[in-house]
């Protein structure tokens, strides 16, 4: 009775232990997303920060920068996808320059003419970037008020004595307004600009900055020098630049890598070693397997007379 | 299939076995159910929750599970060499543990590998060391080495037992249908027809010949995931063959300790001798003597060398408030026991060797916990500022459990084929007079001897 019993729960359990198995994977798909938000942050409006830049280039033109982030969760997350406007805001009114939409990183640069801005009483560009908001997030906008200003780069070759000259002009400024200012000297980076120098403008507004002979270039040797003024309080960011033959020409073509124990690519000797091994057992596994089908062919067909009970 | 008189009564002797599960094996295997069980909680645990029930953290990333790895993937690819070469040797005495063997190395490396997928954390890439292997990394070759040595242990433990399929075939025994059935599939028309043994006998030594080097080659494979790195206590010359030495022995004592459990199980005194264990137990004694010194010359080099690192290791396996009592645990149960027990002729018996065996199986486990845990513990980078638990490993509950269930897993395994097939193999098997033996009393009379030939 008891063996039976036993017998039975065993059955049971082989019968239905399968269900248990199923069960398992939906257990580990229900675990929670800690991504996601929670539905008491959905109910509440984001509000996004905008922080609005602008940068006086030398070709008369402005760049508009805005970016726009927010912080979910405690974390600062870069908000795609929405509609940037830029105005310029003149003593009376403002004026609608364009909008932009960010992009991945959450950014949005509206580039416009120096020649058709406007400027207020007191001289000065005034700008302003808004978001208008929507139904998940409150409206953010920043401004910006500077002087007219523009760098000008020039650069000099002295015998093998590389430099630059960078001149800086502000027209309808105090002629003082140009002195002392800090001008960084750049090179482009494939991500951001590399600082090479720095120097401090004379009394006429400029300054001279040598430039390393061994920076590596294009494949043409091409180099892009770049002079900044960062965030100075009356003219903003300022910025030039010029693309001279000075740098190493270096190939952008990705170079083959040698096969090596740590490149993409195995030393030969070890892929053949490998290959054979596999090769050397599984064809072997394969003949033995063949040979069992041969054996299954080979059944005499006869009836079993032996028994063995 | 025809079988002689020895044979028969082999098979005879042994047939309740296949026909009825019997109360004791049901009770049993519900016992290692229960264990799998809740090895099964412990799992679902970890993959709810993520590696951090387990004791691995950010410096000690390899704990219990790697050790049953190599224990339970060691017992295999001992078990592969030693019925390789039983059989391609055509050792008479030898036919009975070959089954034994075989059924270790299939089993083995199906509990053994689930230990390493137990460490991997991101099931879903699991795909990726197939589809994006990495030819130079000692992990692409394990990955290789256990999938085709899978393969090798499947074919090696069929092979062996189509003659037995065929027989079971027609022996028209009181089994369920389907059973028969399964019987009639595996025994592939086996007849025994000249033609048909040939074709087996080909296919039988080709694998033999080829699953000894390949047990080898990924046992080596498998100490160089360690050797390879330049970690101390695991950069050395000799962990290939110190691995391939540690998994024979510690196979060897796996061996012997199921062959005194079934003998005592189903009763095989007349198969699985005295001459069995003292035979297996100087293979034991040699193979102990062989491993001590490999172990000795390890922990020595490592000791005079006194580089910085390796001498902290050292220091660490033998300072008593760290590893010392574990150490000394694993070098006497491990190497000096199992050699004195078969050396001296008072406990040259199966009980004491098996006793022995058991204790060197446990030791050998250990072994590994001392090769992976205090070299992970003694990082070639200083660890400032971090927490206890990092530094120093110690195992969960989840991993007890788990390793648990493994080891009720290859329990359950081989109570589950000793129902399915005969622990000793009928066809083929032969009668032994061993030399100064008083003779073993069999069911069968003495004048069917002259009938008894090899099949």
């Amino acid at each position: 009775m008891k063996e039976i019993l036993i017998k039975s729960t065993f059955k049971n359990i082989l019968r239905y232990g399968w269900i248990l198995l199923l069960c398992l994977p939906g257990n580990i798909f229900a675990q929670t997303d800690s991504t996601a938000a929670d539905s008491k942050e959905e109910n509440s409006l984001i509000s996004p920060a905008l922080d609005f830049v602008i940068v006086q280039k030398a070709d008369n033109t402005i760049d508009l920068k805005a970016a726009v982030k927010a912080k979910i969760k405690g974390t600062f997350i870069k908000l795609p996808l929405l509609k940037i406007s830029f105005f310029q805001v003149s003593d009376t009114a403002e004026k609608l320059l364009g909008f932009v939409i960010t992009d991945q990183n959450g950014k949005a640069t509206l580039n416009v003419k120096n020649e058709s801005l406007l400027m207020t009483k007191d001289g000065s560009l005034n700008f302003k970037a808004s978001f208008a908001g929507n139904k998940q997030m409150e409206t953010a906008d920043g401004e910006v008020a500077v002087k007219k200003a523009q760098l000008q780069i020039t650069p000099v070759k002295e015998d093998s004595l590389l430099t630059v000259k960078v001149k800086f002009i502000a027209p309808g400024a105090a002629d003082s307004a140009g002195k002392d200012l800090t001008i960084g000297i750049f090179v482009k980076r494939s991500i951001n600009p590399l600082k090479i120098g720095e120097g401090t403008t004379d009394e006429n507004g400029e300054v001279t900055i040598e430039v390393p002979a061994n920076l590596p270039g294009d494949d043409k040797g091409n180099i892009t020098l770049l002079a900044k003024i960062d965030e100075n309080e009356t003219f903003g960011n300022l910025e030039a630049s010029v693309t001279q033959k000075w740098g190493i020409p270096v190939s952008a073509k990705l170079q083959e890598q040698p096969r090596a124990l740590w490149s993409v690519h195995p030393p030969i000797w070890m892929l053949v070693t490998f290959i054979a091994l596999m090769v050397i057992v599984w064809g072997h596994f394969i003949v033995i397997v063949y040979e069992l089908f041969r054996l299954r062919k080979e059944e005499p067909h006869l009836p079993n007379t032996i028994s063995n009970a | 299939m025809e079988l002689n008189t020895y044979q028969q009564e082999a098979f005879n002797y042994q047939r309740p076995n296949i026909e009825k599960f019997g109360k004791k094996n049901m009770m049993w295997s519900l016992f290692f159910l229960v264990w799998i069980l809740i090895g099964g909680y412990a799992l679902y645990l970890q993959i709810a929750k993520g590696h951090i029930v387990t004791g691995m953290r950010d410096n000690v990333v390899w704990g219990l599970f790697i050790v049953n790895f190599i224990f339970f993937i060691g017992l295999s690819y001992a078990g592969a060499i030693i019925g390789g070469v039983l059989h391609l040797l055509k050792v008479p005495w030898g036919k009975p543990i070959v089954r034994l063997a075989q059924m270790m190395t299939l089993i083995s490396v199906i509990v053994g590998p689930i230990f390493i997928l137990l460490c991997v954390g991101r099931f879903d890439r699991l795909h990726h060391l197939f589809i994006y292997p990495r030819i130079q990394s000692p992990m692409t070759w394990d990955v290789m080495a256990v999938v085709t040595f899978f393969a090798g242990a499947v074919l090696f433990l069929y092979m062996a037992l189509i003659k037995d399929f065929a027989v079971y075939r027609d022996a028209k025994m009181n089994i369920p249908k389907w059973k028969q059935k399964l019987y009639k599939i595996l025994a592939i028309g086996y007849r025994g027809a000249a033609s048909q043994k040939r074709h087996l006998i080909i296919s039988q030594n080709l694998l033999a010949i080829i699953m000894i080097p390949l047990s080898i080659i990924v046992a080596s494979i498998l100490s160089w995931i360690f050797g390879m790195t330049l970690r101390p206590g695991w950069h050395s010359t000799i962990f290939g063959p110190y691995f391939v030495l540690g998994a024979l022995y510690s196979g060897c004592g796996v061996l012997i300790v199921a062959m005194w459990v079934y003998r005592k199980m189903y009763k095989l005194d007349n198969y699985f001798t005295n001459k069995h264990f003292s035979y297996l137990g100087y293979g034991m004694m040699v193979l102990g003597a062989g491993y001590g010194y490999f172990t000795f010359s390890e922990y020595f080099t490592d000791w005079f060398g006194s580089a910085k690192w390796d001498s902290e290791v050292i220091n660490k396996l033998f300072s008593f408030h760290d590893y010392g009592g574990w150490t000394l645990f694993a070098n006497l149960a491990g190497i000096v026991i199992p050699i004195l027990i078969v050396s001296i002729p008072a406990t040259r018996k199966p009980g004491w060797i098996a006793l022995s065996a058991f204790v060197m199986v446990i030791a050998l486990w250990v072994k590994r916990y001392l090769i992976i845990v205090p070299t992970l513990e003694t990082p070639a980078l200083p660890m400032q500022d971090t927490r206890m638990e990092f530094v120093k490993y110690s195992a969960t509950w989840p991993e007890w459990a788990l390793t648990i269930a493994g080891i009720a897993s290859f329990l359950l395994f081989f109570t589950i084929i000793s129902k399915f097939v005969t622990v000793v193999p009928v066809s083929g098997l032969e009668e032994v007079n061993f030399p100064h033996e008083p003779h073993h009393h069999h069911h069968a009379a003495d004048a069917m001897k002259d009938e008894i030939k090899t099949a």
